[in-house]
C-alpha cells in the first residue's frame, strides 16, 4: 500500500500487532474478529480499554464544562457582598496551602498505583489507593472544617451572593472527592476479591483519570477563587 | 508508507494509558515524579507572588492564572499522560473542544454581565432606590 | 417533622376538576394497560426482552414510544391553550390563570424534553449503531440507564398533573418568579427534579454516542464515509456534552437558591437573576441544534434515498454540520436582546445568529440539488421532507428577522416569537421524527406503515401547520405578547379562532397517525418487508434482515468507499451472485441488566422525596441506588455468547432472501 487516499480499498488493519502498552483488553464487544483497530478510521472497532477510557474522558470534560459555569457564576458574583465580609476577611492562605499539598501528593500516588497496577502489584497497588485514599480524607476534613467555621461565624452561603457562589463551587469539587472516595473504596474491595480483571483494571484506569481531574479542577479553584479572590 | 507509521496511524490509546512500549516501573515512576516535582514548584511560585512586591501588584492576577495552566499542563501531561502523539488525536480534540466551550461559558458570561451591568442599574442600587 | 414532608391529602387538587379528570384518565389507562399485560402472561417477555434489555434497537423502539406518549400529552397540553385563547377575549374563558400557567409550562418542559429529545434520541439509538455497521453503542447498560431515567424524568412530570402543580414560571423558569419567595408551591420543585434527572440520562446518551461514533465503527468505515445522519449524531451529541452540563450547573444552582437559601438569582443579597437567563440559553442554543441536526441527518437520508441518488456535498453537509456544531455556542444572547447588553454585545451575536443560518442555508441547497435530476418517489418518508423543505424555509427567515436586535426589540416575546420557533421545530423536528419513523420503521419491525393514512396524516399536518401558526405570526405583529390568559383586543380576536381551528386539523393528523399504526399492525402481512431493503436504501442498515437479529450483522460489513450498501448492491447486480458466504464465529453480545431500570426506580423514589421535602425516603433512595451500582459492578460474566451455528442460521435466512430478491431484479431487468 502506498496510498491512504479515500478511493483506493484499504486493507484492514486489524492484523497489526498491538505495540502499546495495554492497549489490549478483549475485543470490543462489538468487535467480533476485528479486535484490533483504530480510532482514526478504518480498522473497525477500537479495543475495549480505549473505548472505556475515551468514554470517560468525554465524561470528564462535561464535567468540567459543568464546573466552568460555577466559576463563571463565581467571577459574576465576586464582588456581590451584599455588605459582607469578602475573600480577605475570610480566607486562610495557609490551610489552603495545606490542602493543596495533600490534593496534589494524592494525585502522585493514585499514579503510583497507576504503576503498580501495570506491573500487577496487588498489595502495591492497594497500598497506594489507601494512601491516597488518606490523604483524600484529610483534603476533604479540612474542607469541612473551614466550611464549620464560616458557618459558624454567620459567613454561611446565605449570607451574600458570593458565598453562595463559593460555597457552590468549591462545595461541588468537595462533593467529587466525596464520591471519589466512595469509588476508591469499591475498587480496593473489587481489587481485594476479584483481582485484577480486564474490567477492574479499565476501572482503575477511569478512577485514575476521574482523581487527577479533580486535582486540576482543584489547581483552577486554589488560584481563581482562594489566591485571586484573596487579592482582593 | 513505512510498516512503522503505519503502525503509530493504526493504533489508538486511550486517555490516562502511558505511553512508551519499552516502559518499565522504573520510568512510570519517574514521570509521576518529574510531573509532582514541577507541580509542587508551580504551586509554590503561585502561593508566593500573591503578596510579593516583585510583581507589579495589577499584574499578579494575570501571573497566577498564567501559573495556573502551566500547572494544569503538567497535570495534563505528566498525570493524565496526554500527548500530541497521533494516536491521541482523539483525546486531545476531545480536550480542545472542552477547552473551547468552558472558554466560551466563562468569557461569554464575563463579558455579557459587565454590559449588562453597565446599561442596567446594579440590583443592590435599584433596591437602594426602591427603599 | 412531618414523616412526609410537605405531602399531604391537600396536595391533589380536588377543587380543579379538570387535572383531576386528566390524570384519572391516564391513571385508568395506564392500570388497563398493566392488568391487560399481567393478565395475559406477557409481563415475564416485557421484563426479559424489553425492561431489562440493552439492545440499543430495543432502547431506541422505548425511546420513541416514550417521545409519542408524551407528545400526545403536551398536544392535549397545546389544544387546551389554543381554545383558552379563542374563548377568552373579553371573558375568562374556562382556564384560571394559575392552571394556565402550568399549562404553557407543562407543554414546554415536555415538547421539549420529553418528546423532541426522546425522539431524536430514540431515531439515533437505533439507526446509529447500524449505519456504523457495528453490534451496539459503547456502553449498552449504561444506555438503558439514560432510557430509564429519561422515563424517570417523564414521570415526575406528569405525577406533579395530580399530586401537587407543576412549574407556573414557564418552561425555563426565571427567577425570581421561579424562586421560593415568589413560587413557593412543589411546581417549580416538580420542574427542577425532573430535568436534573433526566438531564443525567441525556448526558450520558451523549457520551456514549460521541464514543461509539468515534471509536466503533465497521472496519473501512472512515469518518468521511459514514452517512450524514451519523455526522448529525455525532455534533448533537457532542453539543449534548458540552451543554447539558451547562444545564444541570445551572438548575442546580436554581435548587440550591429554593431549598438552601443561597442567593444566585434572588433579588436579595446581591444575587443576580440575570445570571440566570444568561447561563441558561448558554444551554438553550445548542439544544435547538441539538435537536434540528439530527432532524436534517434524516432528510439528508430520507432525500438521498426517495431521489435515488447520492446525497450532493456531501463533503460540504459535513462541514456545515461541524459549523453549526461550534457556532451554535457564540449565539445564545440573541434569546434576551431586550434585557440590558449594549450595542456591542447586541451586535455581535446577531451577527453571529445570522452567520449560524449560512450552514442550515447551504444544507437547504444541497437537499435541493440532490432531489435535482433524481427519480424521485413520493413516499411518505419524501413527503414529510418536502414539507420540511418548504416550512422550515419560512421558520428560517423569521429567524433571521428576529436575530437583528432592533426588529428582535419589537417582537421579543410575542407570538411572532412563538410561530417562529414552531415553525422550526414543528417542521425541523416533528417532521423529521414522522420521517424517520415511516422510513425506519419496517427495519424495526418487519413491516411497512400505510402509506395512505400516512400520507394524510402529513397533508392534515402540514396544513394544520400552517393553519395554526401564520395566524400567530400576525397577532404577534399586531402587538400580542404571549402567554396571555386573557385579552381585550378586539384584533386579535379572530386570528386566535383561525388558529384554534388549525389544532382541529392538527387533531385529525394525531387520528390519522394512531390509524395509521392499528391499519399497519392489522395488515402486516401484505406490508411484510422480507429483503430487509424496502426502500431500495444506500446505507449500512439495509444490509440486514428486517427486524435486525439481535448482534445486526453476522459478520461486520467490509466498507469500501461512500454508500456502502448500494455498493454491495451494484457489484451483486453486476455480478448476478450474491458475496460469497462468510465463516461464521460465534458472536459475543452483553447481558441483559435491569440495572437501568432498578436505578430509575430509585431515582423515582429520590426525586419524589426531594420535591416533597421526605428526607428520610431521600437518604434510602440515595444508598439504594449506590447498592445497585455496587451490585451491577460485582457481576463477573457480562456478556453471553451467540453459537455459530445460530448465526449462520439467521445469516442463510437472509441470503436466501437476497438471492430471491436479485432472481426477480433479473428478470425485471431494472437497471441498478
Amino acid at each position: 500500500m502506498s496510498s491512504t487516499t479515500e478511493a483506493l480499498p484499504q486493507p484492514h488493519r486489524r492484523d497489526i500487532a498491538p505495540a502499546k502498552l495495554g492497549g489490549r483488553g478483549a475485543p470490543g464487544h462489538g468487535g467480533g474478529g476485528h479486535g484490533y483497530a483504530t480510532g482514526h478510521g478504518e480498522g473497525g472497532p477500537a479495543s475495549k480499554r480505549v473505548i472505556v477510557g475515551y468514554g470517560f474522558w468525554i465524561f470528564l470534560l462535561s464535567d468540567i464544562v459543568m464546573f466552568s459555569c460555577f466559576f463563571a457564576a463565581h467571577a459574576v458574583l465576586q464582588t456581590a457582598t451584599a455588605g459582607g465580609p469578602s475573600g480577605r476577611a475570610l480566607f486562610d492562605p495557609s490551610r489552603v496551602a495545606i490542602e493543596t499539598g495533600c490534593l496534589l501528593a494524592s494525585s502522585f500516588t493514585c499514579g503510583l498505583s497507576a504503576v503498580a497496577t501495570e506491573a500487577r502489584s496487588r498489595l502495591w497497588t492497594q497500598l497506594c489507593l489507601l494512601v491516597t485514599g488518606l490523604l483524600g480524607f484529610a483534603f476533604l476534613t479540612l474542607e469541612a472544617k473551614e466550611f464549620a467555621g464560616m458557618v459558624a461565624a454567620g459567613n454561611g452561603p446565605q449570607r451574600s451572593a458570593f458565598l453562595s457562589s463559593f460555597f457552590a463551587v468549591v462545595g461541588c469539587h468537595g462533593l467529587h472527592v466525596s464520591a471519589g472516595l466512595l469509588w476508591l473504596g469499591t475498587m480496593m474491595a473489587q481489587i481485594y476479591v476479584k483481582g485484577f480483571r480486564p474490567n477492574i483494571v479499565r476501572r482503575l484506569l477511569c478512577f485514575n483519570l476521574f482523581w487527577h481531574a479533580l486535582d486540576i479542577i482543584w489547581v483552577a479553584l486554589f488560584t481563581i477563587v482562594y489566591l485571586v479572590g484573596e487579592g482582593r | 508508507m513505512t510498516p512503522a507509521k503505519e503502525e503509530i496511524n493504526a493504533d489508538d490509546v486511550a486517555p490516562g494509558v502511558m505511553e512508551a512500549a519499552d516502559h518499565s516501573i522504573r520510568d512510570g515512576i519517574q514521570g509521576y515524579l518529574i510531573g509532582l516535582a514541577l507541580a509542587i514548584m508551580l504551586t509554590v511560585a503561585s502561593f508566593y507572588i500573591v503578596h510579593t512586591p516583585l510583581i507589579w501588584g495589577p499584574g499578579i492576577p494575570v501571573a497566577l492564572v498564567v501559573l495556573a495552566i502551566a500547572q494544569i499542563g503538567v497535570h495534563l501531561v505528566f498525570f493524565l499522560h496526554i500527548t500530541t502523539a497521533p494516536d491521541n488525536t482523539n483525546n486531545v480534540l476531545a480536550l480542545a473542544f472542552g477547552v473551547l466551550i468552558v472558554a466560551l461559558v466563562i468569557g461569554g458570561s464575563l463579558w455579557i454581565m459587565s454590559h449588562l451591568n453597565q446599561n442596567m442599574l446594579p440590583m443592590d442600587q435599584m433596591t437602594r432606590m426602591q427603599r | 417533622m412531618h414523616l412526609l414532608g410537605k405531602l399531604s391529602w391537600n396536595a391533589i387538587p380536588w377543587d380543579q376538576p379538570i387535572p383531576l379528570v386528566a390524570g384519572a384518565v391516564v391513571f385508568v389507562a395506564l392500570f388497563a394497560v398493566v392488568a391487560w399485560t399481567i393478565l395475559k402472561g406477557h409481563l415475564p417477555y416485557l421484563w426479559r426482552e424489553w425492561i431489562t434489555s440493552v439492545d440499543h434497537k430495543r432502547i431506541g423502539v422505548m425511546y420513541t414510544l416514550l417521545a409519542l406518549v408524551m407528545l400526545v400529552r403536551g398536544f392535549v397540553d397545546a389544544i387546551m391553550m389554543r381554545s383558552q385563547q379563542a374563548i377568552a377575549f373579553r371573558a375568562p374563558g374556562y382556564l384560571p390563570p394559575e392552571h394556565y400557567n402550568q399549562i404553557f409550562s407543562a407543554h414546554g418542559t415536555i415538547m421539549i424534553f420529553f418528546a423532541a429529545m426522546p425522539l431524536m434520541i430514540g431515531l439515533m439509538n437505533f439507526v446509529v449503531p447500524l449505519q456504523l455497521g457495528v453490534r451496539d453503542v459503547a456502553f449498552p447498560t449504561l444506555n438503558a440507564t439514560s432510557f430509564w431515567l429519561t422515563a424517570t424524568g417523564a414521570l415526575l412530570v406528569n405525577i406533579s398533573l395530580v399530586v401537587g402543580e407543576f412549574d407556573p414560571a414557564g418552561w425555563l423558569p426565571y427567577p425570581p418568579l421561579s424562586e421560593l419567595r415568589y413560587s413557593p408551591g412543589v411546581g417549580v420543585d416538580y420542574y427542577l427534579w425532573a430535568l436534573l434527572i433526566s438531564g443525567v440520562g441525556t448526558l450520558m446518551t451523549g457520551i456514549n454516542f460521541v464514543t461509539t461514533i468515534l471509536k466503533i465503527r465497521a472496519p473501512g468505515m472512515s469518518y468521511l464515509r459514514m452517512t450524514i445522519f451519523c455526522w448529525t449524531a455525532l455534533a448533537a451529541n457532542l453539543m449534548i456534552v458540552a451543554a447539558f452540563p451547562v444545564l444541570t450547573a445551572t438548575l442546580a444552582m436554581l435548587t440550591l437558591d429554593r431549598y438552601l437559601g443561597f442567593h444566585f438569582f434572588t433579588n436579595a443579597a446581591g444575587g443576580n437573576m440575570m445570571m440566570f437567563i444568561n447561563l441558561i440559553w448558554a444551554w438553550g442554543h445548542p439544544e435547538v441544534y441539538i435537536l434540528a441536526l439530527p432532524s436534517f441527518g434524516v432528510f439528508s437520508e430520507v432525500i438521498s434515498t426517495f431521489s435515488g441518488k447520492p446525497l450532493f456535498g456531501y463533503r460540504s453537509m459535513v462541514a456545515a454540520t461541524m459549523f453549526i456544531c461550534l457556532v451554535s455556542f457564540t449565539v445564545w444572547l440573541h434569546h434576551f436582546f431586550t434585557m440590558g447588553a449594549g450595542a456591542d454585545v447586541n451586535g455581535i451575536f446577531g451577527i453571529a445568529t445570522s452567520i449560524i443560518a449560512v450552514g442550515t442555508g447551504v444544507k437547504i441547497y444541497n437537499w435541493l440539488f440532490t432531489m435535482y435530476g433524481g427519480r424521485i418517489r413520493f413516499a411518505t418518508p419524501m413527503l414529510w421532507a418536502m414539507g420540511f423543505l418548504v416550512t422550515f424555509t419560512i421558520g428560517g427567515m423569521t429567524g433571521v428577522l428576529l436575530a437583528v436586535p432592533p426588529a428582535d426589540f419589537q417582537l421579543h416575546n410575542s407570538l411572532f416569537l412563538v410561530a417562529h420557533f414552531h415553525n422550526v421545530l414543528i417542521s425541523g423536528v416533528l417532521f423529521a421524527g414522522f420521517a424517520g419513523i415511516t422510513y425506519w420503521f419496517p427495519k424495526a419491525f418487519g413491516f411497512r406503515l400505510h402509506e395512505g393514512w400516512g400520507k394524510a396524516a402529513f397533508w392534515f399536518s402540514l396544513i394544520g401547520f400552517y393553519v395554526t401558526f401564520m395566524p400567530l405570526y400576525v397577532a404577534g405583529l399586531l402587538g400580542m405578547t404571549r402567554r396571555l390568559q386573557h385579552y381585550e383586543v378586539a384584533a386579535w380576536h379572530p386570528w386566535m379562532l383561525v388558529a384554534a381551528f388549525g389544532i382541529v386539523i392538527m387533531t385529525c393528523a394525531l387520528a390519522c397517525q394512531v390509524t395509521q399504526i392499528v391499519v399497519s399492525i392489522r395488515r402486516r402481512d401484505e406490508l411484510r418487508d422480507e429483503t430487509g431493503d424496502p426502500w431500495d436504501g444506500r446505507s449500512l442498515e439495509w444490509a440486514t434482515a428486517s427486524p435486525p437479529p439481535a448482534f445486526n450483522f453476522a459478520v461486520l460489513p467490509d466498507v469500501r468507499g461512500e454508500e456502502p450498501y448500494q455498493a454491495i448492491k451494484r457489484r451483486a447486480i453486476e455480478t448476478q451472485q450474491l458475496s460469497s458466504e462468510a465463516q461464521y464465529e460465534p458472536i459475543e453480545l452483553p447481558r441483559n441488566s435491569p440495572t437501568g431500570f432498578i436505578a430509575a426506580f430509585f431515582s423515582t423514589i429520590t426525586g419524589f422525596a426531594l420535591i416533597w421535602h421526605i428526607w428520610w425516603m431521600v437518604g434510602l433512595g440515595l444508598a439504594a441506588a449506590y447498592a445497585v451500582f455496587v451490585w451491577f459492578a460485582w457481576r463477573d460474566v457480562e456478556e453471553y455468547e451467540i453459537p455459530a451455528d445460530a448465526v449462520a442460521r439467521a445469516d442463510r435466512d437472509r441470503r436466501r432472501a437476497r438471492a430471491e430478491w436479485l432472481d426477480h431484479h433479473e428478470r425485471a431487468g431494472e437497471p441498478a
